[in-house]
């Protein structure tokens, strides 16, 4: 005689949800942070990369080696102005990163073929200025090696004699490190935008009922309590859900407008890594509401419910600052436990490893069976003339 | 009709209800009067469903409460001691909820949540959110949505408590309507002039047990006092040692 009446109630709790002001705001400014800090991140990474590409060099002395000065004029994304009156004081004070200093004798050393001297200064415990004092250090390096392959040729002798290593770079660079740790935080700002998103309406159908004295007459009805929690637990985990996917989406394109590419990234972003990362995120947002739904009932008061709850905010951040004391990434077999499964097969994907399809769905089935048992026990709770009653 | 026998519960060691029995008859209006802490919330909690007894059963239109609440419930209409509201829903969607969840068909729903506003003057405020609705406007609105699906069984829990005149004489229009229905109306209540005004017979609750059941009358002629208040006392006891 009594169908279930999950739908009405789920309806009842998304309008109450969308017309506080609150659980609204919650889902935005939770899934807004994650993107923004991101695109911050990348933006200031990649703005410190092109500092060093277009590097500016103050020279002292340039009248002294006319030919190298114009050379260096000459390398792409190089400038040279006149350097500082005290060079070494403009590199302790900070004014400068780099000073390239020309010996007065530089001319006459370099007309007999005699090493003439060049001064760099640089002050070795300025991490910011470093890639900068390295660019200018190769570049020299480089004009000395052409002039020297040029002496060479023309005392009959072959470049090739004089260089007995040829030594290739691969580039693991700084800045590739630096772009995969920015990516690390993009499993953490997903499952805090779950947690944030389903966060008011799961306490304010719990422990917001209670505290208004709704829940008695609520549970007069002739509706059977799995379909009254159930339903609370759904409008919970869609605002959740919808946190994930506006904060995974917006990541996205963030990432997208950041060249990942120049920072050593060796994929592009797309719709189907998007998908994947939704398949995996939007359970979460079920399996956090009903940990908060749960939580939550045994809470008499609104206040109450959110002093549980902030500790609860802890969990999303626990793999974070695990991760760099046990590696979480690469290791299938965390893939059924939530929240730490979750960080590691998203910071896999992140890192352009493919994800088998099984493990997604062995991750969603075994965050959604999680939840279930949460929304069971809470349920339980329900019945419970303790809850019912205490006020 | 509300038939409880023999219904005991207690909280640890407090007995709160001591084998209370007693019948509510459909067409007529039953008063449940004691002083606070006799038992009386308790009683109606038992008969709602929600708590389970300890002992004895407890009937509406013949289903049994304690085996099936939910077939139960279905048959009643109750206004609880504590009815909050939800401030961000109007009047209607309160109705319009608790109707959805009693299964009620959208035409019937419409109808009757027209018919309820209307007669519980809420007309004014009916799509106003409740938040800072006055106590006597959110009494009316816990009222409507109770009697959204037409129960024959009415149960309310001091209904009148803290209202002023203009919303207890709803109230009590109310009740009056809902007999001449047929209805069986139960209410508790502590004020002697509302028990003596509306009801048909009175059952007065005293330390969990049942210490008198009758018309106004029969209590008057039993006790031999004229004002129902001093009836009320030397029933529950308060002049002399409690009934054992």
């Amino acid at each position: 005689m009594i169908a279930s009446r999950l739908p009405v109630v789920l309806r009842k709790e998304l309008l109450d949800g969308v017309r506080d002001r609150r659980s609204v705001a919650s889902v935005v400014i939770s899934a807004l942070i994650g993107p923004l800090l991101v695109g911050f991140l990348f933006s200031q990474l990649a703005e410190r990369q092109r500092v060093a590409d277009e590097v500016k060099v103050p020279v002292v002395g340039a009248e002294f080696a006319p030919a190298l000065v114009d050379w260096l004029k000459q390398q792409s994304g190089v400038s040279v102005v006149a350097g500082p009156a005290r060079p070494e004081e403009a590199v302790r004070e900070r004014k400068e990163d780099v000073v390239v200093i020309i010996a007065r004798d530089f001319s006459s050393k370099f007309a007999r073929s005699a090493p003439a001297g060049i001064k760099l200064v640089a002050d070795a415990t300025r991490d910011t200025a470093r890639t900068k004092v390295r660019r200018v250090r190769q570049l020299l390096q480089r004009y000395s090696g052409e002039v020297s392959a040029l002496r060479l040729i023309g005392r009959g002798i072959s470049p090739a004699v004089a260089v007995p290593l040829r030594i290739e770079d691969v580039e693991v660079s700084s800045a590739q490190q630096r772009a995969a740790m920015i990516m690390a935080f993009v499993p953490m700002f997903l499952i805090m935008a779950a947690f944030v998103g389903g966060l008011q309406i799961a306490t304010d159908s719990t422990a917001g009922e209670r505290e208004r004295a709704s829940l008695e007459p609520l549970l007069l009805n002739p509706v059977s309590r799995w379909s009254v929690v159930a339903g609370k637990w759904l409008a919970a985990s869609l605002f959740a859900g919808a946190g994930v996917v506006f904060s995974a989406s917006l990541c996205m394109v963030v990432m997208q407008r950041v060249p990942l590419h120049d920072l050593g990234a060796r994929f592009r972003l797309g719709a189907p890594e998007l998908a994947a990362i939704l398949a995996l995120c939007v359970p979460v947002g079920f399996f956090s509401s009903s940990l908060q739904i749960f939580i939550a009932t045994f809470a008499k008061s609104y206040k109450e419910a959110q002093s549980y709850l902030g500790l609860l905010m802890l969990l999303p951040t626990l793999p974070g600052v695990l991760a760099p004391i046990y590696p979480i990434s690469g290791q299938p077999w965390l893939a059924p436990i939530p929240i730490l499964g979750h960080y590691s097969l998203v910071t896999d994907l992140l890192g352009g490893k493919a994800l088998p399809a099984h493990l997604l769905v062995i991750s969603a089935v075994s965050t959604l069976c999680a939840a279930i048992v949460l929304v069971a026990l809470t349920t339980r709770l329900f019945h419970k003339e303790r809850i019912i009653f205490g006020r | 009709m509300i038939e409880i026998s023999g219904l005991e519960k207690r909280f640890g060691e407090v007995v709160a209800v001591n084998g209370v029995t007693f019948s509510a008859p459909d067409g007529s209006v039953t008063g449940l009067l004691g002083p606070n802490g006799a038992g009386k919330t308790t009683t109606l909690r038992v008969l709602s469903g929600l708590m389970k007894a300890d002992a004895g059963t407890v009937r509406v239109d013949g289903a049994d409460v304690g085996a099936d609440p939910v077939a139960a419930q279905a048959l009643m209409g109750i206004l609880p001691d504590s009815h909050g509201l939800y401030p961000r829903l109007t009047p209607r969607e309160h109705i319009r909820y608790f109707g959805e969840l009693h299964g009620m068909d959208r035409d019937s729903l419409n109808a009757r949540t027209a018919h309820l506003i209307s007669t519980l003057g809420l007309e004014h405020a009916a799509d106003r959110r409740v938040e800072g609705f006055s106590h006597g406007e959110r009494t009316k609105v816990a009222l409507a949505r109770a009697l959204v699906h037409q129960p024959r069984n009415v149960i309310l829990d001091e209904p009148t408590n803290g209202l002023d005149v203009m919303s207890t004489r709803a109230v009590r229009d109310l009740i009056r309507c809902l007999r001449l229905d047929g209805c069986c109306v139960l209410f508790s209540s502590h004020i002697m002039q509302e028990v003596s005004a509306l009801c048909d017979s009175i059952v007065v609750i005293a330390h969990g047990r049942v210490v008198a059941h009758g018309a106004p009358d029969e209590l008057r002629e039993r006790t031999g006092r004229e004002n129902l208040e001093d009836v009320f006392v030397s029933l529950v006891g308060l002049e002399e040692e409690p009934p054992q």
